[in-house]
């Protein structure tokens, strides 16, 4: 049963997890390429400078990338959940309502968590090429928001798509966004250093932010 | 698990609101606060008051006098040298001592502190010159240098360590005492500069060292220090009179200045200055310092001479704080806590948590906890069932009260 629970799911976001990936890769050599072009026809200690003194980020094209592959892969994942609410089949199953969800959710948040260290990781080879740990690290800790904030409107969209009030959806998408605004602040390179850890518990607690609106839509609240 | 997950989302909303209202709260009411500019004039020994009166310039002394814009440029001729020069009214003496504008021009510089360059992720890698390549104009190295167990040079094109260069390096600071690594690298690495003079670090031990390249080899000089003085921000200058090498602050919130060759250290005599959150500007020229702080609630300017750095006198300003206004007054009643992502004297984002200032917030809380339980007892619900919320509306006020209501828990009853 799980495991044909997990194949729906599979089914649903395997197009969307993959043209993302390879989206996020083709982000990743365009960056590089650049950096590249820039080593050949400036030089290395010019390009170090800008970074390092000129608060050049040469990783700032992934702002929004996690962002974007969030929101696909839950709009491919849930919207279709609430066609025709379809979901209540799933409901219907032998399963724990809420179990059949956090697999669904956990599901979901594997594969862009996968696909989030495929970037990351050809990312980091990249860099490792052209710069020092330390430059390494400071790139890391901006990023790291960017992704965190890329699983967090993940775990939102799964909220309101559940939520079965027009109204309600509004609100949670305007808080949504003002929370994701605390993601995305402008800073310099390594600005986010102290506030990342708690960033982390807090995207890790709305995890689960999904079961209150799909209990609202369980219960027909309308 | 229901539950958990609607206390998850009510405690993460008001977190949102707690960033959002206050700023938006302030991006409305907010006002400006208009700090004069004040310098001490050397022709009538007075301080120089410029401000921004109901959007009206007004220039005035310590006493009340009002000046005209060119009274007022005459009195700081060695502010405003060009403009006297321009309209011929630049004096050739000023208090019994002639102005040789060779050594005027020497003598003038201006040191512009704020607190974001002390608090703010620092570069961890360093470009190190060559101080004596004979060469008119400095070159960029093709490596920079970080300072953990060893000195490392890398490389920028290759990536790669340059051993032997390292090895000298770290050799040279090794010998002179230093304990690895550094805690502070402090230099202008940068080569629009008129020479230069490498860097000043301090090391886990917190001694102070200076650092440079002579002709390919290392110069380093231990600079003797008082004991148990540390330091948390160094900045160099490159001034034409080449006084001193850099502005020191010490972690009791004093200024030194390290004087050029003779490596003498002397604190200069301000009080009230806190590098974490105060601007600092030193402005110098022929007979004076003004040395120019700016804090949330006020204005210092201090005036040493500029032979032996001896206080002349003093000026100070206070004004209200953004939450002494009215509309901060309104904010603390309002907001219980207001927390902003970033903060004017750091670099770093985090939850800046401004707590009120008054009690008001209270008052509000409680009223607001007071129509939440009215609404409930009008919907005649389980009251221990909302004790959560309660109490959330109790300690947030309008934070929690929007986002119990926004996450409703009715389905809950």
């Amino acid at each position: 049963m799980w495991k044909s629970v997990i194949y729906k799911e599979w089914l649903k976001i395997r197009w969307f997890l993959a043209a993302f990936t390879v989206l996020g890769l083709i982000d990743v050599g365009y960056i590089f390429l650049k950096v590249r072009h820039e080593f050949t026809f400036s030089s290395g200690k010019d390009y170090w400078y800008s970074i390092l003194f000129q608060r050049y980020r040469y990783f700032s094209f992934l702002k929004y990338l996690p962002l974007a592959g969030a929101v696909a892969v839950g709009l491919a994942q849930y919207l279709p959940e609430i066609i025709n609410k379809r979901i209540k089949l799933t409901f219907h199953l032998p399963l724990k309502e809420n179990k059949v969800l956090l697999m669904m959710h956990a599901f979901g948040t594997a594969g862009l968590l996968v696909s989030y260290l495929i970037i990351l990781f050809a990312f980091w080879w990249l860099s490792k090429f052209f710069f020092t740990n330390e430059m390494i690290t400071g790139a890391f800790v901006s990023v790291f928001p960017w992704f965190l904030a890329g699983l967090t409107a993940y775990f939102i969209i799964a909220l309101i798509i559940f939520e079965p009030v027009w109204k309600y959806r509004i609100y949670y998408s305007l808080t949504g966004v003002f929370f994701l605004s605390i993601y995305l602040e402008p800073a310099v390179t390594g600005g986010y250093g102290p506030v990342n850890p708690v960033l982390f518990v807090l995207t890790g607690c709305l995890s689960i932010a999904l079961i209150f609106s799909a209990y609202r839509f369980r219960k027909g609240e309308m | 698990m229901e539950r958990i997950s609607r206390y998850i989302l009510v405690l993460v909303s008001a977190i949102a609101a707690a960033v959002v209202l206050p700023w938006l709260y302030r991006m409305t009411f907010d006002k400006p606060v208009h700090v004069p500019f004040v310098v001490y004039s050397c022709v009538n020994n007075d301080f120089m008051i410029q401000e921004t009166e109901n959007g009206k310039q007004e220039r005035t002394d310590t006493h009340g006098n009002k000046y005209t814009r060119e009274e007022y440029e005459q009195k700081l001729p060695l502010m405003y040298t060009r403009q006297l020069l321009t309209a011929g009214t630049m004096p050739d003496t000023i208090n019994g001592t002639a102005i040789d504008m060779h050594e005027l021009l020497k003598a003038k510089s201006v040191f512009y502190y704020k607190p974001e360059m002390m608090n703010t992720p620092h570069p961890e890698l360093y470009p190190l010159f060559e101080s004596e390549s004979g060469r008119a104009n400095l070159e960029m190295p093709d490596d920079f240098f970080r300072i953990t167990w060893r000195m490392e040079f890398i490389n920028a094109e290759t990536n790669k360590i340059e051993e032997e260069k390292s090895r000298l390096f770290s050799v040279a600071l090794y010998k002179k005492g230093f304990t690895f690594p550094s805690k502070l690298v402090a230099g202008i690495p940068t080569n629009r500069k008129s020479c230069d003079e490498g860097y000043f670090i301090t090391d886990s031990a917190d001694q102070l060292f200076h650092l440079k390249m002579m002709d390919g080899n290392p110069y380093v000089k231990k600079v003797d220090l008082p004991e148990g003085l540390k330091f948390r921000f160094i900045n160099c200058v490159d001034f034409k009179d080449k006084k001193y090498y850099a502005y020191l602050f010490s972690e009791d919130n004093g200024i030194y200045i390290l004087t050029q060759d003779e490596y003498e250290l002397i604190k200069l005599p301000i009080e009230g200055f806190n590098p974490g959150n105060c601007d600092l500007r030193i402005l110098g020229d022929i007979f004076y310092y003004n040395v120019i702080i700016r804090a949330d609630d006020h204005l210092q300017v201090d005036v040493l001479n500029y032979s032996d750095y001896k206080k002349v006198d003093t000026y100070r300003k206070n004004w209200l704080t953004r939450s002494e206004l009215p509309a901060g007054k309104i904010a603390a009643a309002i907001f219980p806590v207001q927390i902003s992502m970033t903060d004017k004297n750091s670099n770093f984002i985090n939850f800046y948590i401004e707590k009120p200032s008054g009690f008001a917030w209270i008052i509000v809380n409680l009223i607001l906890a007071g129509i939440h339980l009215f609404v409930l007892l009008k919907r005649k619900t389980k009251i221990s069932r909302h004790f959560f919320d309660l109490t959330v509306v109790t300690f947030t006020g309008f934070f929690g009260y929007i986002a119990v209501n926004l996450f409703q828990n009715k389905l809950f009853d």
